[in-house]
């Protein structure tokens, strides 16, 4: 018999595990590609944008460059490439500069209100009884509630009450405002994802495996966060995507409305600013809300490209 | 001395359709160093025994009442995080289905070295070391290379040795196996039983085979416990049942399909009776071909009947006698 000694490379060798397997199936999904890749342009737009935008930001007063030029209301061009807004601003460059305030509500709202529903569908799925009646009976007080009426007015009170705004955290300036309006949304946004995350912590929690890591006497807590939580992460990662374009689509009705944070352009503001020159100025409006529509497009094709990359129903 | 000593335990289930007596009042023992067969048919509450003994009954189902000596300590008086202790170190269980049974999204070796860890606070290396040794000890090919691979890389007898490897990592005392073969096709099964039957002898483990294949009964076990809806029906040594049978253990041996008799299958009539509303009496009444109108009436007690062989018949008496 031939017993070559193999090296501990070839020993460690690792089977594919299930997020390997799920990104090979990502790979060949086209629209959740698609999306991905609109994803990565907006990151990139928004990590530079201080480079690719031709005009400042306001409140710099450069931002209003193109009104001392006498190219205020002009519409799209080479020079503005979205055109001009009636108060002298550049579309093209408000909108990249909007960006980072996207990415920054996209991510801040899903992260805080996956924690929330997370932990309470987990809590509430895996112990059951008097726990997830509680806990369930909390929740759905947060469903019943008219969110966007409450988020308006929490975002009003607050923003009144605001004495400075911007925090200014390690030289990065963070608006309160905006943070108000993320907190409040994701307050009111998790309810309905503890629901689906309690559903599937109650249908893991049949599982043998669970039964048998009791057997060898893990805790309650060993159990939800090595056994439990990695078996739900494909669909929290999924209910994340869509959480992403949820909270883009919730930030800028806010904003359009008037109810954002006066401090930050975000792209709901840009088209809440020029909505009285609707008729005249349109590209001030239509530019903005494409950007609003391609980031919500893309967080949800990436979404549903997750959802199938990771349902194993599905595999090979 | 006995390891285990289960004494008038009964667990119940509430469901909304009613309280179903899954387990009502099963006295057994098992004996430091032996195999104990667990017999009966599905539903007739082999694996709720186990399941109470390890205090991991799932919802609905709950311990109302009895004894669970387990060195002489009452299990069932413990706190939930002594009793923590017990699971994996003390006692353990292998489950039926070794596919559903390991976590599928962590490498072999991880998830065990997980439960050492957990038990023994040691480093990781050090678990990783013992994990190793324990699929060795079930004869698991290659396990250095194993460990870092994941359950769906290996076939179903495969994983069963790892489950069984799982089961014995911190050497426990007590090893209950809930069907361990039953998944499997015929020949891993036979491997299985075998693997077993070894390491019972070679760590002198204590066994408890909770099966419904009177063949591996006969080929492991020192001692046979044969339960029916919830109730013991009889216990004693593997020649005292198959020699004196109580009518409901007659009854399934008749049934063990034989390859040297021509002859249809037989089967016990009628069902396992619904343990909502069990029947009155002995419960195996209405199924019993030598049945009387007192076992209607009052359950039969556990007698012992010959040198620890205990029997719930009203009717032992004259049937051994006729029988012979």
């Amino acid at each position: 018999m031939n017993l070559r000694r193999r090296s501990d490379k070839e020993i460690k060798e690792r089977g594919a595990s299930q997020w390997a397997v799920a990104w090979r199936r990502f790979k060949k999904h086209r629209s959740g590609l698609v999306g991905l890749g609109m994803i990565i342009v907006l990151l990139t737009i928004a990590a530079f944008h201080n480079v690719i935008a031709p005009y400042p930001a306001r409140p710099h007063p450069d931002a209003f460059k193109p009104l001392y030029e006498g190219e205020s209301a002009q519409p799209p061009s080479w020079k503005h490439p979205f055109g001009t807004t009636v108060m002298g601003t550049d579309v093209f460059s408000e909108v990249i500069h909007g960006s980072i305030y996207t990415i920054y509500v996209a991510v801040a709202v899903t992260i805080i209100s996956m924690a929330l529903s997370v932990g309470v569908g987990i809590v509430s799925g895996y112990f059951g009884r008097l726990v997830d009646d509680v806990l369930m009976r909390i929740t759905e007080v947060f469903l019943v509630f008219p969110s966007l009426l409450f988020i308006l007015l929490f975002s009003r009170i607050y923003q009144l009450g605001v004495a400075e705004p911007f925090w200014n955290v390690f030289g990065i300036k963070i608006p309160v405002g905006l943070t108000i309006v993320v907190v409040i949304v994701s307050i009111f946004g998790w309810a309905s994802y503890a629901r689906v995350i309690r559903g599937e912590v109650l249908r893991m929690k049949e599982c043998e495996f669970i039964q048998a890591a009791k057997s060898l006497g893990a805790s309650s807590r060993w159990i939800m966060l090595r056994h439990i939580f990695p078996n739900i992460l494909p669909q929290v990662i999924v209910l994340a995507t869509l959480t992403m374009a949820s909270a883009v689509l919730v930030e800028a009705a806010v904003s359009f409305l008037g109810f954002g944070d006066p401090n930050t352009i975000t792209w709901g503001r840009l088209m809440e600013e020029s909505l009285q020159d609707l008729s005249t100025v349109w590209w001030a409006e239509v530019f903005p809300g494409l950007a609003v529509f391609l980031t919500v497009l893309a967080f949800n094709l990436v979404g549903d490209g997750l959802s199938d990359a990771l349902n194993p129903r599905l595999r090979e | 001395m006995n390891l285990l000593e289960i004494e008038y335990l009964k667990t119940y289930f509430f469901t909304e359709a009613g309280v179903v007596k899954a387990v009502d009042d099963v006295t057994l023992s098992v004996e430091k160093g032996s195999t104990v067969g667990l017999v009966g048919e599905s539903g007739s509450g082999k694996s709720v025994t186990a399941q109470s003994v390890l205090r991991i009954v799932p919802r609905p189902g709950k311990i109302i009442g009895g004894k669970v000596l387990f060195n002489g300590e009452d299990l069932l008086l413990k706190k939930e995080e002594e009793m923590r202790k017990y699971r994996g170190k003390k006692i353990s269980l292998i489950f039926q289905d070794p596919t559903s049974s390991l976590n599928p999204l962590f490498t072999i070796g991880s998830q065990l070295a997980d439960i050492v860890i957990e038990h023994e606070k040691v480093k990781k290396d050090e678990a990783m070391e013992r994990v190793v040794k324990a699929l060795r000890i079930v004869k698991l090919p290659d396990p250095e290379h194993a460990i870092y691979q994941y359950p769906h890389q290996f076939s179903g007898g495969m994983k069963q040795r790892i489950c069984i490897a799982r089961a014995l990592l911190l050497n426990p005392e007590l090893l209950f196996a809930d069907e361990p073969t039953t998944n499997l096709d015929v020949t891993i099964q036979a491997q299985i039983i075998a693997l077993l039957k070894d390491l019972q002898k070679e760590l002198g483990m204590t066994l408890v085979m909770i099966t419904h294949d009177m063949g591996i009964v006969a080929e492991m076990c020192k001692n046979v416990v044969v339960l029916y809806a919830g109730n013991v029906m009889e216990s004693g040594s593997i020649e005292d049942i198959f020699e004196r049978p109580h009518p409901y253990t007659e009854a399934l041996l008749k049934a063990v399909p034989r390859l040297d008799e021509t002859r249809k299958l037989i089967s016990i009539p009628g069902n396992i009776p619904n343990l909502i509303d069990p029947p009155s009496g002995c419960r195996f009444h209405p199924r019993c071909q030598y049945a009387i109108d007192l076992c209607k009436e009052r359950k039969p007690p556990l007698e012992e009947v010959g040198n620890s062989h205990f029997i719930s018949c009203h009717r032992w008496r004259e049937l051994q006698g006729g029988r012979s």
